[in-house]
């Protein structure tokens, strides 16, 4: 199974929200990684056929997607960011209807909804109205929809919005479980969970792809060295102008900060590891009264 | 998928109160068709259906061939009672008394008022009360006779002489002495099936105008055009769902409907011409009561599922339930104000909208021709040709628009 999308670009009146981006995804996970408006969203519904693309293509073995219809469209699995429901249907409902649009028999549609329902903590209120739902369960029950039909290729749009610690470790576990078979491309905010999950991560930014590569790689591309110090707290607001601030942490002795920067920053500074969310931050993040778009 | 999607519709609080109100309308539309009083021999009035059991007895003695004969008798038999002392008398009571008996003859009386009325258009109450058996002689002729005066005098700038040659031939080819009988039951049911169809089509339009639209309105249009079926035999369920939705509501309330003023009143009559009741007696079609209200219910039908698939081709193509939604309102009202402007053309289009199908009853009894091919057409035919043509076209439309609404 293999996805490959050749100079893909997406324009709304001028402004290019996908702008000519190419990449090849196989089986395994992908995490894209982008602030809003990044072109996130924009690239996942050209993935799943809801927008066509300006210019460039995206082929599935050789055949583009849009020629395919409703076989490419067979082996898909998507969750939206803005996941809309039928909020008088029981979930046991929603996901049986939904089940019916994706073509599975009823027999078999029953047991994958009885087993989805089992494995995302919903059986228990399998008969409660949608719209009763919290928010947890809501993006449970549309994790749940995505994987009715086992899908080969499953494009997830910040899955983990709205979930809770324990549900976001189970849902990175089902992920990972099921992810030697299949394409799973989610995005999110929550940096942690791409870094646990995937395989690769997709940095977008502006909307191109600006960096592709494993956690390792990413953390390593970093030119700058990430550092520890504690700093007084009146000095707070001379290191949030001068430096990328990635974490701060009040102590007695003062502000713990994590700092970004190519020397030292201050007396006692001791250099870290780079994570994701260094990486994140030093592509996407900003001093503080600097003059970027980005946040 | 069908049953998901009318689930759909009626899992809305908003689907349920719309079935509700239909509920609450039929239940209106009947207690107001069955609303009628008979007048005892005592001078009081009767009401519910031993009432209009006696009603419908006294007037089938009077059914039969409406020839010279009976309508002498029919005439002798009102001045008999309105030379007796009670019909003199200025005594509510007594006149109610002397009402009490002419209920049998009543609707004879008012087809005779209609047949020797000084114009096409006049008719006076108490012109029977004038007349003689002597009159009786032109019944049928005197039909005939005031449309060619009619046709020569007030109306003669409104028709082309093929049209007026038309007109006068469909009345001589009026079978008579017709056979008159007691044809309440089916002229209540037409009188009241206009108000009950027509808020049936505006809370049907409401039920069709979320069917794609819902999508959209609840974001639940990713996941829907995502998979397999999302655009093809999903699309297809809800096309179906609102086709199944109009025609399976608007024939259990017209059933239930006809069937209650039917049961209450009696079918009595329904192989008389339309022309054996007053409300029918200047209509140029060639129809009997059971066919016009046939006609009526059809009519109604092609007009609600008209209005339905055009409100939901408009939501399918707008993603706005609100924007659809004014198509069965604006159809429906829209014409009465159009109707001020008084101009023929303007006239034979306000014949030809959709809401005229609302009302066939009263379209039977309007006097636009369509010369097409050589030929001459009422209103009724064309409009229920033409909006069932249209109803077909509209679901592969609402399909197609449906369908191909993303990817843009």
């Amino acid at each position: 199974m293999q996805l490959e999308i050749t100079d893909l670009t997406r324009t709304f009146k001028d402004a290019a929200a996908v702008d000519h981006i190419s990449c090849t995804l196989g089986n395994g996970v992908y995490g894209l990684l982008g602030v809003n408006g990044a072109g996130k969203t924009t690239f996942m519904r050209m993935l799943c056929t809801l927008l066509l693309p300006t210019s460039g293509s995206i082929c599935l073995e050789g055949t583009n997607i849009f020629s395919m219809d409703g076989a490419y469209r067979r082996l898909l699995g998507y969750l939206p960011q803005d996941f809309g429901f039928y909020p008088d249907f029981t979930i046991q409902d929603y996901l049986l209807y939904i089940a019916s649009i994706k073509g599975l028999r009823p027999a078999y549609a029953r047991k994958r909804a009885e087993l989805l329902l089992h494995q995302m903590g919903l059986w228990d209120v399998r008969k409660k109205k949608m719209k009763k739902l919290s928010g947890g369960m809501k993006r449970r029950a549309g994790i749940a929809q995505a994987m009715l039909n086992d899908p080969q290729i499953l494009i997830l749009d910040e899955p983990t919005a709205g979930l809770d610690p324990g549900e976001r470790i189970r849902f990175r576990n089902l992920i990972s479980e099921i992810a030697d078979r299949r394409l799973v491309l989610l995005s999110t905010h929550i940096v942690s969970d791409i870094e646990y999950i995937a395989g690769e991560i997709l940095l977008m930014k502006n909307g191109k792809l600006m960096l592709t590569g494993t956690a390792q790689e990413l953390t390593a591309s970093v030119p700058e060295q990430v550092w520890r110090c504690t700093v007084p707290r009146d000095r707070l607001a001379h290191y949030l102008q001068y430096y990328q601030v990635s974490n701060i942490r009040n102590t007695p002795d003062g502000a713990e900060l994590r700092i970004l920067s190519p020397s030292c920053p201050a007396e006692g500074a001791v250099p870290e590891q780079a994570s994701l969310e260094d990486v994140f931050l030093y592509h996407f993040g900003e001093k503080e009264g600097a003059d970027h778009d980005s946040v | 998928m069908i049953l998901y999607e009318i689930r759909k519709i009626f899992a809305r609080t908003g689907g349920r109160i719309a079935l509700g109100l239909l509920l609450c309308t039929l239940a209106v539309s009947c207690f107001l068709a069955a609303h009628v009083y008979y007048v005892n021999g005592d001078g009081v009035k009767e009401y519910g259906y031993f009432a209009v059991q006696k009603l419908r007895a006294a007037q089938k003695e009077w059914a039969g061939i409406l020839d010279q004969e009976r309508l002498q008798a029919a005439l002798r038999e009102n001045l008999r009672i309105r030379h007796s002392p009670e019909a003199q008398s200025e005594n509510p009571k007594d006149l109610e008394i002397s009402f009490s008996r002419i209920q049998s003859i009543y609707e004879i009386r008012n087809l005779i008022n209609l047949s020797c009325a000084e114009g096409f258009r006049s008719y006076d109450y108490y012109l029977a009360d004038r007349l003689t058996s002597v009159n009786a002689a032109d019944f049928y002729q005197n039909r005939i006779r005031l449309l060619r005066d009619w046709l020569e005098t007030d109306a003669r700038d409104q028709f082309t002489e093929a049209e007026k040659a038309w007109l006068i031939r469909q009345y001589e080819e009026l079978d008579t002495p017709f056979y008159y009988d007691y044809v309440k039951g089916w002229r209540r049911a037409m009188e009241y099936f206009p108000t009950l169809v027509m808020l049936t089509a505006i809370i049907l339009g409401y039920l069709a105008a979320g069917i794609f639209s819902s999508e959209f309105q609840w974001k639940a249009d990713a996941v829907f055009f995502t998979s397999v079926y999302g655009r093809n035999r999903a699309v297809s369920a809800k096309v179906t769902a609102g086709f199944l939705t109009v025609t399976g509501i608007y024939w259990i309330l017209a059933g239930f409907y006809t069937a209650f003023v039917l049961t209450f009143f009696g079918a009595d009559g329904a192989s008389c011409p339309v022309q054996a009741d007053m409300s029918g007696w200047k209509c140029f079609y060639h129809l009997t009561m059971g066919q016009a209200y046939l006609l009526v219910l059809t009519g109604g039908y092609v007009g609600c599922l008209f209005l339905s698939g055009l409100t939901m081709l408009v939501s399918a193509k707008t993603r706005s339930a609100v924007v659809a939604v004014m198509i069965p309102f604006g159809a429906v009202f829209l014409p009465s104000f159009l109707s001020a402007i008084e101009h023929p053309l303007m006239n034979h289009i306000l014949a030809l909208l959709p809401d005229r199908l609302l009302d066939v009853g009263a379209t039977l009894g309007y006097f636009y021709l369509y010369p097409i091919g050589g030929r001459m057409y009422g209103a009724v035919p064309l409009l229920l040709i033409l909006y069932t043509a249209l109803s077909i076209l509209l679901f592969p439309m609402q399909y197609r628009e449906y369908r191909n609404l993303l990817k843009k």
